[in-house]
């Protein structure tokens, strides 16, 4: 049986114990690694830093569902920064559009299943899935329009929405497909 | 390696509350917060923070590096959303702007608009930072799942924040023994050498056993569980919490405020506070 067929019998909505285990293991490993604070900057442009883990989010979210991306991202932005000890509410709209990123990747392999026939083609469609979720996911923190009335639209977009979309969707393009292709070797011989 | 929630607060004041106390008080604070423009206001609402956060008996050197970090971080969104939007946002958006200072070569303006933005942003921030704090170091981590079950969230959630927390530590020690096992077998995790791309795929030998051997271990969390019933029925806590008196005062003055600010924001008696002592200079 196939993680799609495994997946549409469970229902992509539903939140069963293998849910709960594997984003309770995505949250944990993504506040892990914020804590860590894993980096580096782009060469000539300082303010977009690459977090190589981000891609561990998408990746949660494209193998285990929507609901595991969405809550690997959210709690697991929610706990790093409690673990930080930053608060939990403090940057409260980057823990949602964390959630939402991991949510939109989790809905390509049901939006692609038909299309993901060999491990490469999951593995190139995993990268797609990883830009195109960031890209939609952080649109979110356009909401500090409204919580936060100083920042302006350009300020949101050009210190925060853009250099972030460029680091994490270059890591989304490339830890993603690492994963799937490691991941999915495994997947097939433990039978899930 | 150590990654675990440090109970900084243990024994303080704000501690022995109910630990849903304070996660509603950051819930509501936040709620509240945004909705205050008005520096002054949001000056004498950050030092009522500041007292919150001194009832945590959170000890200060403890935590001055989280403190600097943010405040740090928190100046320099401030100061450069204050260049590029040269003090045309929030209230003063249509508005003759005081010009202080002009920046070559992009002509980036200081403005004593853009200066009082960045004091609103800056006053704002910390207070929520102040109120937030206490959630990460005056709760204790066993506490969080129940107390989230409390509040009403749904038992399969708390219980994943739960695992999530009780899994930290655990994925921390199998962080280090795999960055030990690459090392020996010649990896060096701080090689700088290469453009991000080739960076980044170095980071494989990392990430990828890391997080392959988590999921695969995690059948037998789940088997575990399954073979319990999790889930078949309604679930029970063995934490018993209770609202006191005190409980109750501590949210109710944090919905007051949340009110109030909601009421001078609709009113229109909390827009943002021009400095006047810049003008006059």
């Amino acid at each position: 049986m196939t993680s799609m067929a495994m997946r549409n019998s469970d229902g992509t909505w539903s939140i069963t114990t293998r849910v709960i285990v594997y984003a309770a293991i995505g949250a944990a490993l993504y506040a892990l690694f914020n804590y860590i604070s894993f980096g580096f900057a782009m060469p000539g442009a300082n303010e977009v830093s690459i977090r190589p883990h981000y891609g561990l989010l998408t990746f949660f979210g494209f193998a285990f569902g929507p609901i595991v991306g969405f809550l690997t991202g959210f709690v697991g932005n929610v706990v790093g920064d409690q673990l930080s000890g930053y608060g939990a509410f403090t940057s409260w709209q980057w823990s949602v559009a964390n959630g939402l990123a991991g949510l939109v990747a989790g809905l390509f392999p049901v939006w692609m299943a038909s299309r993901m026939t060999t491990t490469g083609s999951k593995a190139v469609t995993a990268a797609v899935a990883g830009v195109i979720a960031t890209v939609i996911g952080f649109l979110f923190i356009f909401v500090e329009l409204v919580t936060q009335q100083e920042m302006g639209f350009n300020a949101i977009l050009t210190t925060e929405y853009i250099p972030v979309i460029i680091g994490n969707s270059i890591a989304a393009a490339i830890v993603t497909p690492i994963l799937v292709l490691a991941w999915e070797p495994l997947r097939e011989q433990i039978g899930r | 390696m150590r990654a675990s929630f440090p109970y900084l607060g243990r024994g303080s004041w704000l501690a022995r509350r109910d630990p849903r106390v304070l996660l509603l008080a950051g819930f509501i604070f936040v709620i509240g917060a945004p909705q205050l423009r008005d520096a002054r206001q949001l000056a004498a609402v950050l030092v009522l923070a500041l007292g919150y956060y001194a009832t945590a008996g959170i000890p200060f050197r403890a935590v001055r590096f989280q403190w600097a970090y943010l405040v740090l971080v928190i100046a320099f969104f401030a100061f450069f959303n204050m260049l590029i939007s040269g003090g045309r946002t929030g209230t003063f958006a249509h508005v003759e702007t005081h010009v202080l200072l002009s920046i070559p070569p992009f002509g980036a303006e200081i403005s004593v608009e853009g200066i009082s933005l960045m004091l609103s942003q800056v006053l704002r921030f910390a207070a929520i930072a102040a109120v937030g704090f206490p959630i990460a170091y005056a709760i204790a981590p066993g506490d969080l799942g129940v107390a989230l079950r409390r509040l009403g969230v749904g038992d399969r959630i708390a219980v994943m924040v739960d695992l999530t927390i009780r899994f930290i530590p655990t994925l921390a020690g199998e962080f280090g023994e795999t960055i030990d096992a690459q090392r020996v077998r010649g990896y060096d995790p701080t090689a700088r050498k290469g453009g991000p791309i080739t960076r980044l795929r170095r980071m494989a030998p990392i990430f990828v056993p890391v997080t392959v051997g988590s999921i695969a271990g995690a059948e037998d969390t789940i088997d575990a569980m399954d073979l319990r019933g999790f889930g078949v029925g309604r679930r029970t806590w063995l934490r018993q919490l209770h609202f006191d008196r005190t409980d109750w005062l501590v949210v109710g003055a944090f919905v007051a405020f949340a009110a109030i600010a909601t009421y001078l924001n609709l009113s229109g008696q909390s827009q943002h506070y021009l400095l006047p002592f810049l003008i006059e200079h």
